[in-house]
Parts: C-alpha cells; sequence; structure tokens
C-alpha cells in the first residue's frame, strides 16, 4: 500500500533530511492546532493548518454562526405563556363537560370519534378536544432543534476553535434543561448572550449572561425581591442562588476571600433582575422590577455601592469581572481546558498578565495561549470529552448528524447529554472524569456501529487526514491490518490518538 | 494491592474471552463474613427540617409558614419529637423494624455554602486538600489491609463499584475501584476487544479500562438487549446485584442528584424523596439475605435555611440529617442532640446548629461493622474519632 510505504519512509528519513524534519515539524503543528485547540481535523483540513498553524488559530477567531432558527428566548417564552393559558381554558373545558365519563371502555373505543352524540352534544363542538390534546408541549422541539443545530455547526465549521471557546464558555455558564421552562431556554443562552461576547471583554459577556432569562431563571433570581422592596413587603423575599454562583463559579472563584455577606450584598444588588411574564407584563425576555430591588447603599468586597435600580447591579458586576481574581479563575480555567488537565504556572501568569492588560478581552488571552511554547507540546495532556470526541468522530467521517433527538441521545450515552450538566458547575473535562471503564465499553459499542455505515471510507485516508503522518507505527499498524474494512475504521475512532488531545 | 484484583473475582477478562472459560468457574474463593458498605450521596444538600422534621418544635411552623404546614400533618412518626416526610414510607417501615438510624443535626464540620466545595469535602473526608483520594477509597485500603492479616491463609479482597459514569472523590486513590453505568447502545462483537487490546499497549490507562470493562459487562445482570433507565431506583437494584454477585466486591456508591431546592421546595422534595424511598428499596431486595450483612450510609454536603425564603424554597445552610441503615443496625430511635430552632440557637442565626459530625458517625461504622482499629480509621478520617455509641447489633 503506497501511504504505508510514505509512512515508514519518513519515519526512516526523519533524521537524515533536514528538509524532511522542518516539515514533520509543522506537520507535528498542524495536528496540534486541529486537534489540541479545533474540533478534530476535516479531510483537506491538516493542509490548511500546515503552512503556519499559528495564523491558521488566530484566523479561525470569529463570532460563530448559527444557523437560522425561528426560536429566540423570547419567542419561546411567548409560546410556553400561549400553551399554559391554553392548557388551562382546557382543564376548564374539561371540568365543566362531562362527556363520555361513564361509557363503558368497549363503547368508548368504538364511538371515539363521535362521543359528543352519545351525551347530546352538538357535533364537533369545541368540548371534545381537549380530550385529545393536538400540541405538544413547545419547548422540546426548540430544545432539539437549537441543540442539534449548533452541533451540526461546530461540526461543519471551519472555524472550530471557535465552537470550541463557545462550548467551553456555555459549559463556564452551564444552564440546565429541566423543566418546559429551562428545557426551551438552555440552549439559548450561548446563542443570544455568550456568543455575540466571545471574543470582545469578559465584563460585557458576565453582564449580559447575569440577564440573560435563561440565567435568571435558572438560578431562582426572577422572584428574588429586597425584604425593604414594595414587593419584598408584600412577602416575597431575597434568594441567594444567583449571586452565590456568579462568585463562586462564574467570576472570583471558591475560596477567593467573599464572605456570605459580600453573597448577599451581591443578591440584593441583583434583586429586581426578572424576567417578563407574558400575559402579566405584555412583554418577554429581562424584566428589571424596580419595585422588587432592595434601595440602599451595597458594601460588596470592601467598596461601596451607593447607585440605584439596576445601575447598582451592573456596576457590581463589572467590578467583579475585573478583579484579579476572576483573571487567575478564567485563565486557569481556560488553560486547563485547552492545554492540559494541569496547565503550568508559567502558563497561566502569561494569560493573566495579557487578561489584565487588555482588560479582559478574550481573543487577546487566546492568542496569547496560542502564541505559548506550552501549547505546542506534542505529547497530549487532555482527554476529549464525549462530545469533543463525538463532533471529532463526525468530523473525521465527514457526515452530518442524524436528525432529530437522535444526535441528543447518544450524548446522553456517552454521559454529556448537552445543557444536563445538573449543576451551575457544569460538565469537568478533566481526564479522570471521562477516562473510565464503563465509558470506553460504550464508546466501543458506538463506535464499531458508525464504522460498519461508513464502510467505504478508508481507514487509511482517515488517518492522513486527520493526523498526517505523526500517528505512531504500532497504532498505524495495528488499524490497518484489521480484519475488516470498518473494524479498521472502528479502530482509528478509538486509538489513544484519537480519544486524546 | 493490585487493581487487577478487581477483575478476578467478577471473572470476565480477555483470557477468558478468547478460551471460552465459564466466568463462574473461578469464583472459588468464597469469602467468609462479606460486610457490605453502601454510601449514598444525596447532593444539592438536602433539606433536614423537611425531612426529619422536628414536629415539637414550636419555632417550625413560624420561620417556615408555608413549608412547615405541607409536611407537618402527613409525617410518619418516629419518636415522641420527630416525624419522616410521609414520601419516605420504606424508610419509616424500616424504622419500625429497628433497621433505620436518623441522625439529626449533623455536619460534615464544613462551613461554608458551596454546593461543589461542600461535595468535596464530604467526598475527601474533610478539607485534606486532596481531591484524588476520598474518605472511602481509603477505608477500603484500611479494611483490605484488616483482612489480610486476620486470614493469612487466604487471599481474599475488597473492591468498590461506584454506580456512575466515572469516579466518584470518594473512590478516588484505591486500586480496587470501578465503575458501572447503564448503557443502551448495542454491544459490539467481541473480536474488536482482542484489536483494542493490542492498540492500547503503550497505553496504561486505556488498557486498563478495556480490561475492567469487559469484566463490568457481564456482571450488573441488566439485560444488554432491552433499554435501561437510570433512574436511582434501577440503579440501586444493580448496585444491589454487584454487590451480590461478585465476592470482591464489598462496597459501592451510589449518588442522587437534585435536593437543592432553592423554590417550590414541597413538591419538588416530595418527588425526591420518594425516588430515594423506592431506590433503596429497591437496594434492599435485590440484596436479599445480604441485607444483614450491609450498612448504607445516606448523607449529603449540608443543610439548608431554618426560615424558608421568599420563593417557598430554603437557601444553603449548614446543619443537615444523614442515615444509617441495615440488617444489623440498632435502629428504631433518632439519633444525634436537637439544638432547637430560636433565633439565638441557631448557627449564624440563620441555619441549623450542627451537633455531631457525620464523619464521626461514619467512623463508627467503619469501627463496628467493618471491625477497623482506631489507628485505621485514624488514616481514613484524619481529624475525626468514632463516637462510642452503639450503632449495630
Amino acid at each position: 500500500m503506497p501511504l504505508e510505504k510514505q509512512y515508514e519512509s519518513s519515519e526512516l528519513n526523519d533524521s537524515t533530511s533536514l528538509d524532511l524534519h522542518k516539515e514533520s515539524i509543522a506537520q507535528i503543528n498542524a495536528v496540534i492546532a486541529v486537534n489540541r485547540f479545533g474540533l478534530g481535523a476535516k479531510p483537506n483540513e491538516l493542509t490548511l493548518a500546515e503552512k503556519d498553524p499559528q495564523a491558521f488559530l488566530i484566523n479561525q477567531l470569529v463570532i460563530p454562526e448559527f444557523l437560522p432558527t425561528q426560536y429566540s428566548s423570547d419567542s419561546i417564552m411567548q409560546l410556553l405563556a400561549d400553551y399554559q393559558s391554553q392548557k388551562q381554558r382546557d382543564r376548564k373545558a374539561v371540568n365543566t363537560s362531562t362527556v363520555g365519563k361513564n361509557i363503558p371502555t368497549e363503547t368508548a373505543n368504538s364511538l371515539s370519534i363521535d362521543t359528543s352524540h352519545a351525551n347530546g352534544g352538538a357535533p364537533d363542538n369545541d368540548m371534545a378536544e381537549p380530550r385529545k390534546p393536538k400540541n405538544k408541549p413547545p419547548f422540546r422541539t426548540p430544545f432539539i432543534e437549537l441543540t442539534t443545530s449548533s452541533l451540526q455547526s461546530a461540526i461543519d465549521s471551519p472555524n472550530s476553535l471557535s465552537w470550541r471557546l463557545l462550548q467551553f464558555f456555555s459549559n463556564h455558564f452551564s444552564v440546565t434543561a429541566q423543566g418546559p421552562f429551562m428545557t426551551g431556554l438552555a440552549p439559548t443562552l450561548e446563542r443570544e448572550a455568550i456568543a455575540p461576547n466571545l471574543l470582545g471583554s469578559f465584563e460585557d459577556m458576565l453582564l449580559a449572561v447575569t440577564a440573560h432569562p435563561a440565567m435568571i431563571k435558572y438560578l431562582n433570581n426572577e422572584k428574588s425581591f429586597g425584604a425593604n422592596s414594595r414587593l419584598g413587603k408584600r412577602g416575597k423575599g431575597l434568594n441567594e442562588n444567583l449571586a452565590r454562583e456568579i462568585l463562586e463559579l462564574h467570576s472570583l472563584g471558591v475560596n477567593s476571600g467573599y464572605s456570605q455577606t459580600d453573597v448577599i450584598e451581591l443578591a440584593k444588588g441583583i434583586s429586581g433582575w426578572s424576567i417578563a411574564n407574558p400575559k402579566r407584563d405584555k412583554q418577554t425576555g429581562f424584566l428589571f422590577r424596580s419595585n422588587g430591588h432592595e434601595s440602599g447603599t451595597r458594601k460588596l468586597l470592601n467598596k461601596q455601592y451607593p447607585q440605584s435600580g439596576i445601575e447598582q447591579g451592573q456596576a457590581m458586576l463589572v467590578d467583579i469581572a475585573r478583579h484579579p481574581q476572576t483573571a487567575k479563575h478564567l485563565c486557569y480555567k481556560l488553560a486547563k481546558h485547552f492545554i492540559a488537565d494541569e496547565p503550568s504556572a508559567s502558563l497561566q501568569n502569561q494569560l493573566v498578565k495579557t487578561w489584565i492588560r487588555s482588560n479582559g478581552n478574550i481573543k487577546q488571552v487566546m492568542i496569547t495561549m496560542i502564541s505559548s511554547t506550552e501549547a505546542w507540546q506534542p505529547l497530549p495532556k487532555k482527554f476529549k470529552t464525549p462530545t469533543e470526541f463525538v463532533i471529532s468522530a463526525y468530523r473525521a467521517f465527514d457526515i452530518s448528524v442524524p436528525k432529530g433527538r437522535k444526535f441528543i441521545q447518544l450524548l446522553t450515552e456517552l454521559g454529556q447529554q448537552p445543557f444536563n450538566a445538573n449543576s451551575p458547575a457544569g460538565f469537568s473535562d478533566d481526564e479522570q472524569d471521562w477516562n473510565g471503564a464503563n465509558a470506553l465499553m460504550t464508546k466501543i459499542n458506538w463506535s464499531v456501529r458508525l464504522a460498519k455505515r461508513q464502510r467505504k471510507k478508508m481507514a487509511a485516508d482517515l488517518i492522513v487526514n486527520t493526523f498526517g503522518q505523526t500517528m505512531t507505527e504500532s497504532s498505524y499498524k495495528t488499524i490497518t491490518r484489521a480484519e475488516s474494512r470498518d473494524q479498521a475504521l472502528a479502530l482509528l475512532l478509538l486509538s489513544p490518538e484519537f480519544l486524546r488531545r | 494491592m493490585e487493581r487487577r484484583e478487581f477483575i478476578k473475582g467478577l471473572g470476565a477478562s480477555l483470557v477468558m474471552l478468547s478460551s471460552g472459560v465459564s466466568t463462574s468457574a473461578l469464583a472459588t474463593d468464597i469469602k467468609t463474613n462479606k460486610k457490605n458498605l453502601v454510601w449514598v450521596m444525596l447532593r444539592g444538600a438536602l433539606d433536614p427540617l423537611h425531612t426529619v422534621v422536628p414536629l415539637k418544635d414550636d419555632n417550625l411552623l413560624t420561620l417556615r409558614p408555608t413549608l412547615a404546614k405541607s409536611v407537618v400533618k402527613n409525617a410518619l412518626a418516629l419518636d415522641n419529637q420527630f416525624g419522616l416526610n410521609p414520601a419516605l414510607a420504606h424508610l419509616h417501615k424500616w424504622y419500625l423494624d429497628k433497621q433505620l438510624l436518623p441522625i439529626v443535626a449533623v455536619s460534615s464540620g464544613y462551613e461554608s455554602r458551596s454546593h461543589f466545595d461542600g461535595q468535596d469535602y464530604l467526598e475527601c473526608g474533610g478539607n485534606l486538600n486532596n481531591l484524588d483520594s476520598g474518605w472511602l477509597a481509603r477505608s477500603l485500603s484500611g479494611l483490605s489491609n484488616s483482612v489480610i492479616s486476620n486470614s493469612k491463609n487466604s487471599k481474599q479482597t475488597s473492591s468498590a463499584i461506584a454506580i456512575a459514569n466515572s469516579t466518584p472523590i470518594s473512590l478516588r486513590g484505591s486500586n480496587a475501584v470501578n465503575t458501572w453505568y447503564p448503557a443502551n447502545i448495542k454491544a459490539a462483537d467481541d473480536d474488536i476487544y482482542r484489536q483494542l487490546n493490542t492498540l492500547y499497549q503503550g497505553d496504561e490507562s486505556l488498557l486498563q479500562n478495556l480490561t475492567d470493562g469487559l469484566a463490568l459487562k457481564d456482571t450488573a445482570m441488566i439485560d444488554d438487549s432491552k433499554k435501561t433507565s437510570r433512574k436511582f431506583i434501577e440503579l440501586a437494584a444493580a448496585c444491589g446485584n454487584f454487590l451480590v454477585k461478585s465476592n470482591d466486591i464489598d462496597c459501592a456508591m451510589l449518588e442522587m442528584g437534585g435536593f437543592d431546592t432553592h423554590n417550590n421546595q414541597h413538591k419538588r422534595l416530595s418527588k425526591q424523596l420518594v425516588e430515594l424511598d423506592s431506590g433503596l428499596a429497591a437496594l434492599k431486595s435485590s440484596l436479599g439475605s445480604q441485607w444483614n450483612d450491609t450498612v448504607v450510609v445516606i448523607a449529603t454536603e449540608f443543610g439548608r435555611t431554618v426560615k424558608e425564603n421568599g420563593t417557598q424554597g430554603t437557601d444553603h445552610g449548614t446543619g443537615s440529617a444523614m442515615f444509617i441503615a441495615g440488617g444489623k443496625v440498632k435502629g428504631g430511635k433518632v439519633l444525634g442532640d436537637w439544638p432547637g430552632l430560636n433565633t439565638e440557637q441557631l448557627f449564624k442565626q440563620r441555619d441549623l446548629q450542627p451537633t455531631t459530625n457525620s464523619f464521626s458517625w461514619i467512623a463508627s461504622v467503619l469501627k463496628q461493622h467493618w471491625q477497623l482499629s482506631d489507628n485505621a480509621i485514624a488514616q481514613v478520617l484524619p481529624l475525626h474519632k468514632a463516637y462510642d455509641i452503639k450503632i449495630m447489633e
């Protein structure tokens, strides 16, 4: 096989020819660029990266583009409100109707279309309708459409670094799809609040996320009102949840020196940050309820906030975003996500420097990371999360994801259902959380199944597309000498080279 | 101890896969005196006052005008002071059968209010600044040492199973731990495993996972062809199967999330507690006669505010409740000192004041059930000593 020969000859000549050596370093760096920073190579991507892997990555720092959709957080909230009113009307209708109540099962079945006649009601009346609701609850379809279209875009994108970055922040500001409201809203946060601020300042992102209906609803701030506000005096109270997670997870990080008093002060500062009830408020989206805001000067992390209204919370958030602890916390997480489970202090310091100098400009921090020497160490120090694994498999095979909920079910099987981290801390990206016996068995089963449907593809071609000639000889041989084509493809997906990055 | 030993009791390995030896033929070394310990971690900070309800504390209704009302009337009576949330019907029966010990006003000693930090603390066994080692893993090593020294000729080993996608912190740091979680994807044909065995020769962790994964495949007793659910009740039943079917596995961890009830607490907690209660019942029933040799410890990272908040829920607080259950547990009474709910009796005027430490109760279990010595316990939980209270028959 010519490819294998080429493979072997390059290994032989590696040390003897300076040009070839240069070439192979360029290729190793290209493989690092597309695998460590990106979501795995699509066919031809390696060639594009090879010329200048750093520039290749920096050029990928563009705002991710989503496929057009009819759904937004506003439209989903409106749909849910309409659905709930309809359900209420239906319930009333059922309660006032006695249709079909005492009909024996057999008769009811045979007369199922026309029970209203049996009761002497008018044909085709509205009352029979609620017994067979036509409308499905309006949150699953948007959830599936928004989630799968994002995943598909990540698979198709030539800028997969930006999609990785989006996934990082989407997980940093993790919201869980639980219950009708959050199922609909969860996938809108990354599109509406995170993506637009992905390459700008973190402070804008924090402000946008904190004011987004998905985050407000998820961490119960929509009914959090100051005890001395007008709404508070009517028995509504403060809820600390959002304020605590902003400090602990979204910005400063746990054990960074804030106190319980700081949590309460921030909770008071953002009291009244709520969401509109489309029925009552005749609008959708974020709504500041000034009659629920705790008035007075707040003191957060030893600084006074005399502002009133929504400006108070905004001023607090801006300062939290600019805090040096936030720089440390976020830079650590970024380095850990992209480079190594235990990133070096020197890399973290470089990122923090850029963060502080650029006032938290995420693009600048990413450029510093791309320019660091730590980023280009050949040994892979990260293990792909299930989502990264699946996306990279689809990219390598150059195929589209299955329609509907199947793709989400697959990620659920692999332990990483989108928007279901079940905790505001999001999913871990530590190797020890994903590299387990049971997880491997599930990956094996899935890879074998996927490979069987892709029999026309040649594993050797895919290896060249994905890893050039950087794969270890033993992996290359085991894969290309497999007993069947589809087994070779499965082995490629399951190889240490493919599972790690 | 070698991690490989875990596999021995389970059976299936690559060798057997190719030679076709039956898996049960190898499990000859029947362990005498098998003592199971099941650790159930409730994530999200369970509200203690809504679970083990202090019916006789007059402050309850004042501090929780809506929440207390919804649970006081139907509480299942324990002693003259406390009642159990009506959702915990099976646990209540265990209590009446003297197989359940509810403990009120406990805390791990963790004083802040972060879930994740509090959970890490509870899993590590204190603020030991090392997330790579959990108290359950350390006690497992202690158990293996004591078993080895007690039975000179036998090569009995102990291992643990976590019913989870990845090893939880509680079980990190031991070589004898594995994880299992149900999958719904059809199993691959066997011949891929031999190829993978070659492919993973240079990658130790993947090779180990492959070997362990093959062994686990056969032990859960869940039908591969059927769709399996990940409901707590199914996971708990599978957990019991592991303990019964394997001679080596005598330690297991289950976890359940969803206890973070900042709003609409009564409804949410009712559903959660029913799930927990029926899951624990399923665990008991799959254990069969081994229930008599099993202790189940159920705890959460911390409690919740004593006062209800503005959204019919509660926020993060300190003192919580825990449970110890099992066939030979000296149950039927409520343990722990009740601190009272007057403002001056509360921790920082807001949380239930903890009066005993969760780790000391755990240490008592390790001492009385697993017969760990005080020295061994000092290795497992360096900051805590076992209580001198008889909790096992």
